[in-house]
């Protein structure tokens, strides 16, 4: 009977003939491990399709979601980690396999059959078509800024470089419409376009005929690929798929936080296969710029293209050809050098005038403290004015956290020195502390509206006889005001991007408890990009690492409350529960129970003055603060390091019976 | 390869040599497909967690006629896997006295479709395969395996507050899913 239906298939299917093409192939100088690489790609290529479908049935290709999407399969899917791990680890082994598969053709001197091998570099720029395109679908940082970086070099190649940028972005900026694209490149025209060039490949060197090897006595040798060279190709493929577990076990694709343009801490690089071009454009200024971004690429593509045109002996033992040797070794040698260079370089920030960068002015409070002491009247006015009410107010309401006074104090604010002070009349000051928006509408500092009347004036006293003092003691020109006067204007500007909290300071009634968590609570952030912000925006209340709060005077607990460790109350050990419970803080604000408490938890969210995505990168690191990982694996379906000591479990014992088989057929014949 | 040479002319030995190539490649191909194979259907093969809702408010009791089923719809906050979001559910309420009350979910019990109820013969009717509800939820006629489902509920202040539910249908039990 089946056979029956085998024989109904075969009459009507060209099975034989197929099975023939692809598997009675002849191998002058017999099989070897250096021809495994093109199985290995294939494999790999699959197995980079069935994690790249499996993602689908999670994936959503919206700005607003896909970064959740793949979050939720990797923390709360079983076995979602392994999926998208191989797949991340999957195409960067590709490249790597194309790259080798391409310097064996070239050591073997297979590039002088010429079809194959230009369809070989239609496949290596697929493969790193496919990687350019991958990357931004998760939507996180890495990926939004290598979208954006990438589509912008596109746009600066001549004639057809702004219309594939339209192509890729769908408008001028990235958004929606980008992601789609990116998607439906990767997946709906790169991937058929991989598995075309992969048949024509494959039939086109079926042709011409595989070299073998370039020994002419070893190709008297007739080796069969069908099963001595399949063979091999089994046994690389299995490692292959082991150092691909290995790597997803261990290295698993890090969470680079929700794509946030505004948030430039975050410093962006390309994937590691294109630092090369990114290294390379650097050197390539102003009106030279295109021939970096269109030259560069073409060129070296193009070397690849006439290579079999170019050399055209046919010699193929690499000892005889030197030339064809060091050409290779120089090629990769720049490549290689220029990917390192790149690596170790800092990020893109190189290349434009670096943004606004956070106040350095004040970074060296030592040296600032040596002058002092060498000049007395500073001093003098350091030490009338610590007499004064408002000097203790100063560290107490927490201002000592942001500015620093005679050398003590945090610096995400300007420095109060004399100089600084220096134009700043009563009424100035007042309204500064009350709402410094309006001196200045980039301002990130807090308005103090909670502080009595009493204490504002307190501090401004103090402030002013910090400011008189030195005053007296300086004699200051036009000149240096005016240059005064810059630089506290380019303080004050300096922190990037997040606006000053609300100018309605939310209701003390209205507990946090009442109130929804915001987008944040539900986003796995970047750690890593949250100490940095941390350090800028909660340090100063909340200490350095969240270790000890600022004295909060009039509030019940007498200090602003650390976060690490956080109170039990918030803590808990499933992270989307931890993540919810501080969010509500963050979005919202809070006011400390207590009689009038100087300081209270500004509403970040509410105001705008932190990204939902800047929020989330922040939870993550008060997470790790509590040794709390923001992207735990919720439902593993097994534990990693199980999984893979299971894996490698299995491998040894398949290789160990393989073995022994082996051996046991050598000793019987 | 060193034994390779040897193994061209065709012989016991080559042919077993062969054989055992073969089961090798099947053996490692086999090992492959199924440490990856099994947690990548695994990925698939699963049904999400039941989702904890909380307590929607729905309406104030003194607004419902007596014995006379009402849809009310209210807003719920939904978690569906990655999304978040207002969903708008609705509940039939009959209040049968000033504190007795029956809250059935709007979904029939047969397939899934939404009921509606016939004023004029005082029943619910699925407008899908015509499964027939009395009053109090009992199954008059049609396929339906169970009656309807009702839904936990709590009158606090005179406002009735419900918990959404789903249920499996097309089997006799009530099964939250």
């Amino acid at each position: 009977m089946v056979d029956r239906i085998w024989q109904w298939f075969t009459t009507r299917w060209p099975f034989y003939p197929l099975k023939h093409l692809l598997l009675d192939e002849e191998i002058a100088g017999g099989p070897s491990y250096a021809y495994t690489l093109g199985s290995s790609i294939l494999a790999v290529i699959s197995l980079q399709a069935a994690t790249g479908i499996i993602q689908l049935f999670y994936y959503v290709p919206t700005i607003d979601h896909a970064y959740d999407s793949i979050s939720y399969l990797r923390t709360e899917v079983p076995f979602g980690w392994l999926v998208h791990n191989m797949h991340y680890w999957g195409a960067n082994i590709m490249v790597v396999l194309v790259a080798l598969h391409m310097v064996r053709a070239y050591i073997w001197g297979a590039y002088k059959t010429q079809l194959p091998w230009l369809i070989g570099i239609g496949l290596l720029v697929t493969t790193m078509a496919l990687t350019f395109t991958g990357a931004p679908l998760i939507w996180d940082m890495k990926g939004y800024w290598a979208g954006e970086v990438g589509s912008s070099i596109t746009g600066t190649a001549p004639v057809f470089g702004p219309i594939m940028k339209t192509v890729l972005r769908g408008g001028e900026t990235m958004g929606q419409l980008t992601l789609s694209r990116f998607f439906a490149i990767h997946i709906g025209i790169l991937v058929p376009a991989l598995f075309f060039l992969i048949a024509v490949h494959v039939a086109s060197f079926r042709t011409t005929g595989v070299v073998g090897s370039w020994n002419k006595e070893k190709r008297k040798q007739i080796g069969l690929f069908w099963p001595d060279q399949a063979f091999k190709d089994t046994v690389v493929l299995s490692i292959v798929i082991f150092i691909l577990l290995t790597l997803s076990v261990y290295y698993p694709a890090p969470f680079t936080g929700p794509a946030d343009p505004s948030n430039t801490t975050y410093l962006p690089k390309p994937e590691w296969n294109f630092l090369f071009l990114y290294q390379a454009l650097k050197y390539f200024e102003g009106p030279f710029e295109t021939m970096g971004t269109a030259g560069v690429p073409t060129a070296l593509i193009g070397l690849l293209v006439l290579l079999p045109f170019i050399d055209r002996r046919p010699e193929r033992n690499p000892a005889l050809r030197p030339l064809a040797m060091i050409c290779l070794a120089v090629y990769a040698g720049i490549i290689i050098t220029l990917t390192l260079i790149g690596y170790f370089s800092p990020g893109y920030a190189e290349i434009p005038a670096p943004p606004a960068k956070p106040a350095v002015t004040n970074q060296t409070p030592v040296k600032e403290a040596q002058s002092l002491s060498d000049t007395p009247q500073p001093a003098a006015a350091g030490v009338i004015a610590a007499g004064l009410p408002g000097a203790k107010l100063f560290t107490s309401a927490g201002c000592i956290g942001c500015h620093s006074v005679l050398g003590k104090g945090g610096s995400a604010g300007p420095e109060l020195s004399a100089t600084t002070l220096k134009d700043r009349d009563k009424a100035w000051l007042t309204q500064q502390i009350r709402n410094p928006k309006s001196h200045n509408p980039n301002s990130i500092m807090p308005p103090f509206t909670s502080l009595p009347d009493t204490q504002v004036n307190d501090l401004v006293d103090y402030l002013l006889a910090l400011s008189e003092n030195a005053g007296k003691a300086l004699q200051p020109d036009s000149i240096g005001r005016k240059a005064i006067q810059k630089t506290d204007t380019v303080t004050e500007k300096a922190p990037p991007a997040p606006e000053t909290p609300a100018k309605d300071p939310p209701a003390p009634a209205a507990g946090p408890t009442e109130k929804l968590p915001g987008h944040a609570a539900y986003t796995i952030g970047d750690a890593d990009n949250g100490a940095i912000l941390f350090k800028g925006r909660c340090a100063s209340c909340h200490g350095q690492e969240g270790k000890s709060g600022v004295l909060n005077p009039g509030s019940d607990e007498k200090v602003v409350p650390p976060l690490n460790p956080v109170d039990s109350v918030l803590f808990n050990t499933d992270p989307r529960v931890f993540a919810r419970n501080i969010d509500i803080y963050i979005q919202h604000g809070s006011v400390p129970g207590g009689t009038a408490p100087a300081i209270r938890m500004l509403p970040f969210g509410d105001s705008n003055a932190l990204t939902q995505e800047e929020i989330a990168n922040i939870e993550a690191y008060v997470l790790r603060l509590n040794n709390i990982d923001r992207g735990a694996l919720l439902d593993p379906g097994m534990q990693p390091l199980n999984f893979y000591y299971l894996a490698a479990f299995i491998f040894a014992l398949v290789a160990l019976i393989l073995g022994g088989i082996w051996n046991k057929r050598t000793v019987a014949s | 390869m060193g034994a390779y040479d040897n193994d061209q002319q065709p012989g016991p030995v080559s042919e077993s040599r062969r054989g055992f190539l073969k089961i090798a490649i099947a053996a490692l191909t086999f090992m492959s497909g199924v440490v990856l194979g099994l947690p990548f259907i695994r990925t698939i093969y699963r049904s999400a967690p039941v989702m904890e809702t909380g307590w929607s408010q729905v309406t104030k009791l003194a607004s419902l006629p007596l014995n006379r089923p009402t849809n009310i719809r209210f807003p719920t906050q939904s978690e569906d896997a990655f999304i978040r979001s207002t969903v708008i559910q609705s509940v039939w309420v009959v209040k049968h006295s000033g504190t007795e009350l029956s809250v059935y979910s709007p979904v029939c019990t047969h397939l899934g479709c939404y009921f509606t109820w016939n004023q004029a013969a005082e029943r619910f009717e699925c407008p899908c395969h015509a499964s027939v509800f009395s009053v109090d939820g009992k199954v008059l006629g049609g396929p339906a395996p169970r009656p309807l489902d009702t839904l936990p509920y709590k009158v606090e202040n005179g406002t009735l507050s419900v918990k959404w539910e789903h249920f499996k249908s097309g089997v006799p039990e009530k099964v939250q899913v």
